[in-house]
Parts: structure tokens; C-alpha cells; sequence
């Protein structure tokens, strides 16, 4: 593949790995190692503390994997998406999760949904780590990738792979670039009504060709701006535009459309960490590698969320963690809430747990205490900000948490998955995760001041706010009206013109020569002979008066893509023989091709010959063009074990010609 | 973990191949499943595990582990 954007497959490495697939044909020997490895890996990671590092964690998922082991090899996959995000352990990770055997996973994982990610930058990291953190928020997801920014082209063409997939969920991971906003508008509602319209354009033709729910990435607001502070004021500014359009992407998205506040991710990343400017020039990432386990860990929660997994219910510990001290030995006058340090940071905590209440989770308390001292702090001490009356089940006992959990959970009638489990003990903790193994829990740390942020960016609260059914009722109504105003309206064709696209097509020349040569060494996918031509074989076509060596450009209303296409032929009496024939899978989709054919029909002329020869050498990755001069009119000459050769006689058929790309500075 | 190690086991576990032995003459392309997305995979972990930050002209002129170690030992000081 050229340029590492392109990566249209669904296909996950299923690497031949005996280990993985047939634990049990193992010799025995072998299978004894393998084991040891597995007890060693798990003992290492049992003595690195509470939360062990993700490398630990990925060690023992695969030594787990390696055994067939899946429900093993699953546990610590979940543990490593909750440790310190490592991009080279995740990758590693995703790979591990890919050997593990598909029925099992399913099995192990509360939900199974199908989801296409479709993007306008390159997803071929982030689509394995969204299964990864899938698995984690409890939905096994069986994931569609669409090719490098075709996002509109899948939505827009009902026959498109995309619609073929039957998606549940259709994942928009689209960043600020895909925008058309200039650095200023003039007429700014304008220009943000054009955009909201799109997106919602987008949006009723997944909700009604997929009936797929549609999961909206928002954009990120760059960190600078050009009008400095001035740029916040103006409303015409870049990031007014960008503002603007989030607050209206949230508005319109109602109860039938999911939305990832990009712009919050990005600053819990750091927005100058979420754009790497070298890696977008590189391979076209929008989001930074580093950034994408957090972005596909949110995805996921939001996933989960519509799903119904989003947890319920916060079953918290009362000392040391509501308040600092023992209440059973400090008495209600000695434990430390409200004043201080300590006393200010329980108090803060106390009223992040009272604003989760507000927002709909339950809260329950699960505690070790005789009853009556712990309800006397909540009745007695002035600084309690958490009453009795939001508390849905108080459970202070000397049982064990295991125990008083399921009472929770039986009492509130959920289930034991929907809780998340607070406490500041990390012995505690650790035994509601081997004995409730079902049971979320929330590691605080050791300092309380640092409680709230730890409750609150533990990401599997996520609910979507459901309204009346009718209501829903009226959104679908209006999204099907919508998609059918817009069936009208555009069409492939349209949104192809609509890019305002022109190429540039021309012999190559010195200046030229790099890059075509380089697009000649490393274009894999659309390349219909695949033969690595050297910077001699192209000079030799180039200065054969007998043959053509064209290069083209493109560049449209948003972006100018640059060298992306090669087309070399030599005539052969009266037919010109095509050579190589290859574009850039940057532009794959916007029927570039086309013209690379209409330039070589005018090449033709010139050469005086009457008919275009074209073949088709298959190779492992170039299946996307294995029909293409078929889709145009040739008539398949021969075909010799799947190398295919086509002719089109252009004197009898008519040249061909593409509408919808103006070519400019066609020199012949 | 020596550097050579870490080295190693990093390419292996991008590549997904538990066998990979590197050499400095070993050119890149050579390595088995490697294309432009392990590129870019690697050397967004290398950065990662390493500490060094790469420049654009890095990323098309590392293409050997011997050019790699060099670039590595200068940036970030290893032996």
C-alpha cells in the first residue's frame, strides 16, 4: 500500500500461530514451557503492585493466549486497557486479541455489534484498538474499516462495502482538517450551517440505508490560532467555526446520534500531543499514535453506553475515603472532613459523588463499620456534603465487600456488572477483583486530593440519555425525510463535482522524477502491474518517441494531493501497449482513473494509435483493480492464471472522457 | 535488558513475529510483513521506547538497523 493510508479490509492478522489457534497440539514438553511461562509471567505481574504496567499486563495475556487459555488471556487484555497507555503494548495487545478464538471472545464478552470505521484520516491503528477497547467496555466488535478518506463515498453509494457490512454502528473518525471552514468567514452562520448540513446529510443516510447509529466524532479545536486571543472573539475566526459546529453536531445528534467530544479528549491528551504534525505528513494520522488509546477507549465507552452497559451504580467505602480517619476509632469529632488539606479534598470528592447522583447513578455505600457509627457521621458532622436520602443502599457490615456487593446488587435490583467499586484500600480492591471479577473498580490513589479526578475520568459511566420513545419516533421520521431530500440532492456524482477537482497531467520531466519513482517503488494496492521501474526505466520511457510516461496531480476545493498517479505506455504498431498504470491510494475513489485513461486515449492519438492494451498482474494487495479496465469499457483479451489483458478500441468506442475532474495543463 | 534486546524484542512484537533476528545490515523491507504501516509503527514506538523524537527527513532515511542504532545512540545517548 502506498503511502500507508490505505487499508480497506476488514481482515485482522490471523497469523498461523499454532500456539494460539490448537493449545492442544502442543507436545508435551513444549506445552510444559509454554505453561511454566504463563505461571512466571503471572507471578511477575502479581508482585508489581495493584495496577501492574501494560507490558506486564500484555506479558501474561499472551502467555495466557499461548495455552489457549482465552477467559485468562481476555482478563489481562481488560487490565491493560486500564493501565498507562503504551502505543507499541497496545499494538501488541490487538494482536494478541486477534489469535484468541473469535466464538470464545464473544462468549466471554457481554455484547457482540457490528461497527464500520470511516474516517478522513488513516484508521488502520485505531480499528484494532477499538476492538481491544471494545472488549474492555464490554462489547466484542466485529469492525469494518473504510479506505483512506472515503468516509462520504461509503455513506453516499448504497451499493458501497460499507452498506454491505450491515453495520450496528457506523463510527465517523474524522478530525478538523476534513472541514471546508477557511481561516475566516465572512459570513460565519453560513458557513457553519453548510457543514452541519453535510454532517446530518451523513447521518440520515447511515441511520436509514445501515439503520446503523451513527457515532460522531467532534473536532478538535487546535491549540493555535492565528488571531491569538482576538481568534476566541470572532466569530468568523477558524476555531469560532469549530466551536460553533460542535455545539451544533451536540444540538442535532438528539437521542439518534452518539457524539465523542474530540475537542475534551484532545485536552485531557493535550492538544499538542493529539496532533503530530510529522506523523499526518507521514502516514496521514489526525491523531496522534499516543493519543489513540484514549480516543478508542472513549469510543467504546460511548459504544457501550448506547448498548446499555454503562454502569449503574457507585458502591463506595466510608473510611478513608468519604472521610479521612477510622470512624469506629477517630469518633465522628475525629476523622478529618472539611477543614484542611485532606478535610477539603473528602469534601470535593463527597460532591463529585453527589453530581454523578444528579446525573442518574446510583449510589450505595460499602462499608466495614458497625451501622450506627457510620450513618452518625452523615446524620452529625457539619461538613458532610453527602446525605442519607441519595443514598439508594447503605451496606455497612462486617462481611466481607464481595458479599455486601451482591447485597447491593440484589437490593437494587442490577446487575453486579453494572457497579463500579470505590474504596482506598488496595487489599480490598484486589478481592473484589478476584471474587467479583464482574465488578468494576476504581483505583484511587493515595492522595484524596486526587480522588475526584480518578472517579471522574473512569470512562464507563457513559448513558445515552434516552428520551420518550415517541420522540425517537419523530427523529427517525425526519432523518428518512432528510436522507430522501438528500438522495435528490447528491449522489456520488454530485459530491465528486462538489470537490471542484482538477488534474494536472503531463510527461515526466527532471523535476518530476522523484516522486514518481518513488510512487513506482511503493505502490502496492491500486497498481495494476506492480513492476518496480527504476529512475533509468523511466527515463528510457520518457525519452522514447515511441512511448508516454505521463504523471498527474490533483487537487480540489480542500487539499492539493500533489503527484498521486502514473501512467507509462509503448506503442506497438497501432495499439498503445499500457506499462504501468498506478495512483496513490490517498485518491482512491474519486475516479482518477478515469482521467489517467482519458489522458492516455489522447496519448494515443498522438501516437497514432487506435486502441488502448491494458493488464492486470494480481499480486496479494492489488485485488481493488483486479476489474478496473473491465468497470471502463475494455473487453478482456486474455486471461492466463488471473493475469488478465484487456483491449479498448478507442476508434470504434469513442474516447474516454471523465465529467467530473477538469484537467489543466494537459501538455502532450 | 541490553539495547540490543529491547531493540529486538521491539521489532518483534510490532511485526508480530517472535523469530525476527536483526543485524546491522539488516535492511527494513527485509523483515518479514513489513510495509508502510509497520513502518510507521515502528517508528512511532521506537520514538515511544526510546525517548528520541525522529525528523520527517529521519523517517525516509532510516531504513537499516545499522543507520537505526546510529541515530538511536546519538539521540538518545546509548551505549
Amino acid at each position: 500500500m502506498s503511502d500507508a493510508t490505505s487499508n480497506a479490509s476488514t481482515s485482522t492478522s490471523t497469523r498461523g500461530s499454532a500456539a494460539g489457534e490448537h493449545p492442544r497440539d502442543h507436545a508435551p514438553a513444549e506445552e510444559a514451557t509454554l505453561r511454566r511461562d504463563l505461571a512466571q509471567a503471572m507471578s511477575d505481574a502479581a508482585s508489581a503492585g495493584e495496577q501492574p504496567g501494560s507490558e506486564l499486563c500484555l506479558k501474561v495475556a499472551n502467555a495466557a493466549a499461548q495455552v489457549g487459555e482465552t477467559a485468562t488471556a481476555l482478563k489481562w487484555l481488560r487490565r491493560l486497557v486500564d493501565a498507562p497507555p503504551s502505543f507499541r503494548t497496545w499494538q501488541a495487545a490487538v494482536k494478541v486479541l486477534d489469535r484468541l478464538d473469535r466464538d470464545e471472545v464473544s462468549a466471554l464478552t457481554q455484547r457482540t455489534s457490528r461497527a464500520a470505521v470511516i474516517g478522513s484520516y488513516n484508521t488502520a491503528q485505531l480499528v484494532p484498538m477499538l476492538r481491544l477497547a471494545g472488549v474492555r467496555a464490554g462489547v466484542h466488535l466485529e469492525l469494518f474499516e473504510g479506505a483512506y478518506d472515503q468516509f462520504q463515498q461509503d455513506l453516499l453509494d448504497p451499493q458501497s462495502a460499507l452498506y454491505a457490512f450491515e453495520p450496528d454502528y457506523v463510527i465517523l473518525a474524522v478530525h478538523e482538517g476534513a472541514l471546508t471552514f477557511p481561516t475566516y468567514a465572512h459570513d460565519p452562520d453560513a458557513a457553519v450551517a453548510a457543514e452541519l448540513e453535510r454532517w446530518r446529510g451523513l447521518w440520515s443516510l447511515a441511520g436509514t440505508r445501515a439503520r446503523a447509529r451513527v457515532v460522531q466524532h467532534t473536532f478538535a479545536v487546535p491549540p493555535h490560532d492565528e488571531f491569538g486571543h482576538l481568534g476566541a472573539r470572532l466569530r468568523g475566526s477558524r476555531q469560532s467555526l469549530i466551536r460553533s459546529l460542535n455545539a451544533q453536531l451536540f444540538e442535532a445528534a438528539g437521542t439518534s446520534c452518539l457524539v465523542v467530544d474530540c475537542d475534551r479528549v484532545a485536552a485531557t491528551v493535550g492538544k499538542e500531543r493529539w496532533f503530530d504534525p510529522r506523523y499526518w505528513h507521514l502516514s496521514k494520522q489526525a491523531v496522534a499514535l499516543a493519543a489513540l488509546p484514549v480516543l478508542a477507549v472513549q469510543t467504546a465507552a460511548v459504544v457501550a453506553g448506547d448498548l446499555g452497559l454503562g454502569k449503574k451504580c457507585v458502591a463506595v467505602d466510608l473510611d478513608n475515603t468519604l472521610w479521612g480517619g477510622v470512624v469506629g476509632e477517630d469518633g465522628v469529632e475525629g476523622i478529618r472532613l472539611g477543614a484542611g488539606v485532606e478535610g477539603e479534598a473528602f469534601v470535593a470528592f463527597q460532591e463529585a459523588l453527589l453530581a454523578l447522583e444528579r446525573r442518574g447513578i446510583l449510589l450505595a455505600v460499602c462499608s466495614k463499620n458497625n451501622d450506627s457509627d457510620a450513618r452518625e457521621v452523615f446524620e452529625r458532622h457539619p461538613d458532610m456534603r453527602l446525605q442519607l436520602d441519595r443514598v439508594a443502599m447503605f451496606d455497612a457490615s462486617w462481611t466481607t465487600k464481595p458479599e455486601s456487593l451482591r447485597r447491593i446488587a440484589d437490593s437494587l435490583n442490577i446487575g453486579l456488572d453494572s457497579i463500579v467499586f470505590v474504596d482506598d484500600n488496595p487489599a480490598e480492591r484486589e478481592l473484589v477483583r478476584q471474587l467479583l471479577p464482574q465488578v468494576d473498580v476504581v483505583a484511587l490513589p493515595a492522595d484524596p486530593a486526587l480522588y475526584v479526578r480518578a472517579l471522574l475520568s473512569y470512562p464507563f459511566f457513559e448513558a445515552t440519555a434516552l428520551g420518550e420513545e415517541d420522540a425517537r419516533r419523530t427523529d427517525l421520521y425526519r432523518a428518512r425525510e432528510e436522507a430522501a431530500a438528500l438522495a435528490e440532492t447528491m449522489s456520488v456524482d454530485t459530491f465528486l463535482r462538489s470537490l471542484e477537482m482538477q488534474a494536472e497531467i503531463a510527461p515526466v520531466d527532471d523535476l518530476h522524477l522523484p516522486r514518481v519513482v518513488q510512487l513506482l517503488g511503493k505502490t502496492n494496492q491500486f497498481n495494476l502491474t506492480t513492476r518496480r521501474h527504476n529512475e533509468a526505466a523511466v527515463r528510457a520511457f520518457a525519452d522514447d518517441p515511441g512511448a508516454v510516461c505521463l504523471y498527474l496531480k490533483l487537487r480540489d476545493r480542500l487539499t492539493d494531493h500533489g503527484l498521486v498517479g502514473v501512467a507509462a505506455a509503448r506503442k506497438d504498431a497501432s495499439v498503445l501497449d499500457i506499462d504501468t498504470f498506478l495512483m496513490s491510494c490517498r485518491v482512491i475513489g474519486r475516479t482518477l482513473e478515469r482521467t489517467m485513461l482519458a489522458a492516455l486515449c489522447g496519448a494515443a492519438a498522438a501516437l497514432g494509435c487506435t486502441t488502448l492494451r491494458g493488464t492486470y498482474v494480481p499480486t496479494a494487495k492489488n485485488t481493488v483493480v483486479r476489474t478496473m479496465y473491465g468497470d471502463h469499457g475494455f473487453v478482456l483479451l486474455v486471461d492466463v492464471s488471473e493475469t488478465t489483458t484487456w483491449t479498448y478500441d478507442i476508434g470504434q468506442r469513442g474516447p474516454i472522457v471523465n465529467e467530473v475532474i477538469e484537467i489543466v495543463g494537459l501538455t502532450q | 535488558m541490553t539495547y540490543d534486546t529491547r531493540l529486538t524484542e521491539l521489532f518483534r512484537q510490532i511485526l508480530d513475529e517472535p523469530t525476527i533476528e536483526l543485524r546491522d545490515d539488516t535492511h527494513f523491507t527485509d523483515l518479514p510483513g513489513w510495509d508502510s504501516l509497520a513502518h510507521v509503527n515502528t517508528m512511532f514506538s521506537l520514538e515511544e521506547e526510546f525517548g528520541v523524537t525522529f525528523t520527517g527527513d529521519e523517517f525516509g532515511r532510516l531504513h537499516t538497523v545499522g543507520l537505526l542504532k546510529e541515530t538511536l545512540q546519538r539521540k538518545a545517548a546509548l551505549p
